[in-house]
């Protein structure tokens, strides 16, 4: 069909048609280059930094017992004793526990959160039908949810993915909770978390439904966020009404730098930056870690990244780890743009 | 006295409230205040979630890990209450 349309009479068509063959035959062949390529020849290449294979995870998972005393909480299980355990919120947080720290580990050679094995700690059955999940600087900590719009927030592997890299943020940029820096540090957690589970699933962009905590939030029509579809994850829905995320930037939402302001629309405006690196991995194809994935850790990792940072900052320095890694004009940084032009930044 | 409780932030910026008639006087709803209040974190919590007392036309934060034994069950019957305000509704 391809070549069919290369020897086309229409020269548009045939320029067309032979600037897509270009792309796949890159694409194609970069992909089989990422998949063969060792850990030296990775590391020659700055992707992966530090790995020795030596490092292993350590991880731990406690019990609040629907109490909020995080002191009290119950050791229930941890990797040096792996105990039975019949939980299935606990089953959840090791799950998505071992899928993050995987993740970080075998793509970018991150050993844990801080990058030095920190140890990770989550707390399950946190106070009485609880409808959240957050971390608070040290652990992550996870309701049941009230079992009537919430599910436990243990159900979603990304959930558990964007909790931990609250953490990976915290060590890095350490991007502020506020306004568009804060919207950034979620975005980045929806990002990694949506990675980790489609790395999880061996999804591809194209299989993806792009849904952040589809399960936790309970019916079949919703999910807690959309990044293919900013805006769209619940509508009308009986208790919430309608998802407000914007996916673009003359939809950014001024708000108070307050708590019920979501401090200046932390969880909302991340809408913008998550449908950019949306744009940027569906048009880039393949799995979204292997190439999108690597220029947003770039620019997480990166110490010029300001902990006041704004989504044009951010916008710059993917472009600019986009060329570094891939090179200028590529279809990678051609996807990375076009990625913020439809978010309008 | 009628008061308010309030949450607010969480993973999903959702507002929840419960409300309830009390019997107590200003001066002891004073020192319930003064004991409960909730001191500004630094860092900020990702995703946390928050409480307010809303007294009259005051909205104090609080910490709900500070009340004291003789509110606790007034406290856990409220959280029990809470009800999703949806967006646009007034407090």
């Amino acid at each position: 069909m391809l070549a069919k349309l290369m020897e086309s009479g229409n020269k548009k068509i045939a320029d067309m048609a032979v600037n897509t063959n270009f792309r796949s035959y890159r694409f194609r062949n970069d992909r089989i280059f990422f998949q063969n390529a060792s850990l030296r020849d990775k590391k020659i290449l700055g992707l992966i930094t530090k790995q020795t294979g030596k490092e292993i995870m350590r991880m731990e998972v406690y019990d609040c017992k629907q109490k909020t005393d995080l002191a009290g909480a119950t050791l229930l299980w941890d990797t040096k004793n792996n105990q039975k355990i019949t939980s299935l919120a606990g089953k959840n947080v090791i799950k998505g526990g071992k899928a993050s720290w995987d993740f970080y580990w075998q793509l970018f050679g991150r050993n844990s959160i801080d990058n030095k094995g920190l140890l990770i700690k989550q707390y399950i059955h946190y106070d009485k039908g609880m409808d959240n999940a957050y971390w608070d600087g040290r652990r992550m900590v996870y309701g049941d949810g009230d079992g009537t719009v919430f599910t436990s927030f243990t159900s979603d592997i990304d959930v558990i993915g964007h909790e931990l890299t609250h953490g990976v943020t915290e060590n890095e940029a350490n991007l502020n909770y506020e306004n568009q820096a804060g919207a950034l540090n979620e975005s980045f957690s929806d990002i990694f978390g949506i990675m980790i589970k489609q790395r999880f699933n061996n999804q591809d962009v194209k299989k993806s439904d792009w849904l952040i905590g589809e399960k936790v939030l309970i019916g079949p029509k919703y999910a807690l966020r959309s990044m293919k579809a900013p805006g769209t994850a619940y509508i009308n829905h009986p208790e919430l009404g309608t998802d407000p995320q914007p996916a673009t930037m003359d939809k950014y939402q001024n708000l108070p730098n307050t708590s019920s302001g979501d401090w200046g629309g932390v969880h909302i405006n991340s809408g913008i930056p998550n449908f950019a690196f949306y744009v940027a991995a569906y048009n880039m194809g393949g799995y979204a870690w292997d190439k999108a994935g690597r220029i947003w850790y770039a620019v997480l990792t990166d110490k010029t990244l300001v902990q006041n940072a704004n989504f044009a900052d951010v916008k710059n320095l993917t472009i600019v780890h986009a060329e570094k890694l891939y090179g200028i004009n590529s279809p990678e940084a051609i996807a990375v743009k076009q990625g913020w032009t439809e978010a309008k930044v | 006295m009628k008061i308010k409780l309030i949450r607010t932030g969480g993973f999903i910026p959702v507002t929840k409230m419960a409300e309830t008639e009390i019997n107590i006087t200003d001066s002891e709803m004073g020192i319930l205040l003064k004991v409960i209040r909730a001191e500004p974190e630094s860092p900020r919590i990702k995703d946390g979630s928050y409480y307010e007392l809303a007294v009259g036309s005051a909205n104090i934060p609080v910490d709900l890990n500070k009340v004291p034994a003789e509110y606790q069950q007034l406290f856990i019957k409220l959280k029990e209450d809470l009800k999703i305000i949806k967006a646009g509704k007034a407090l």
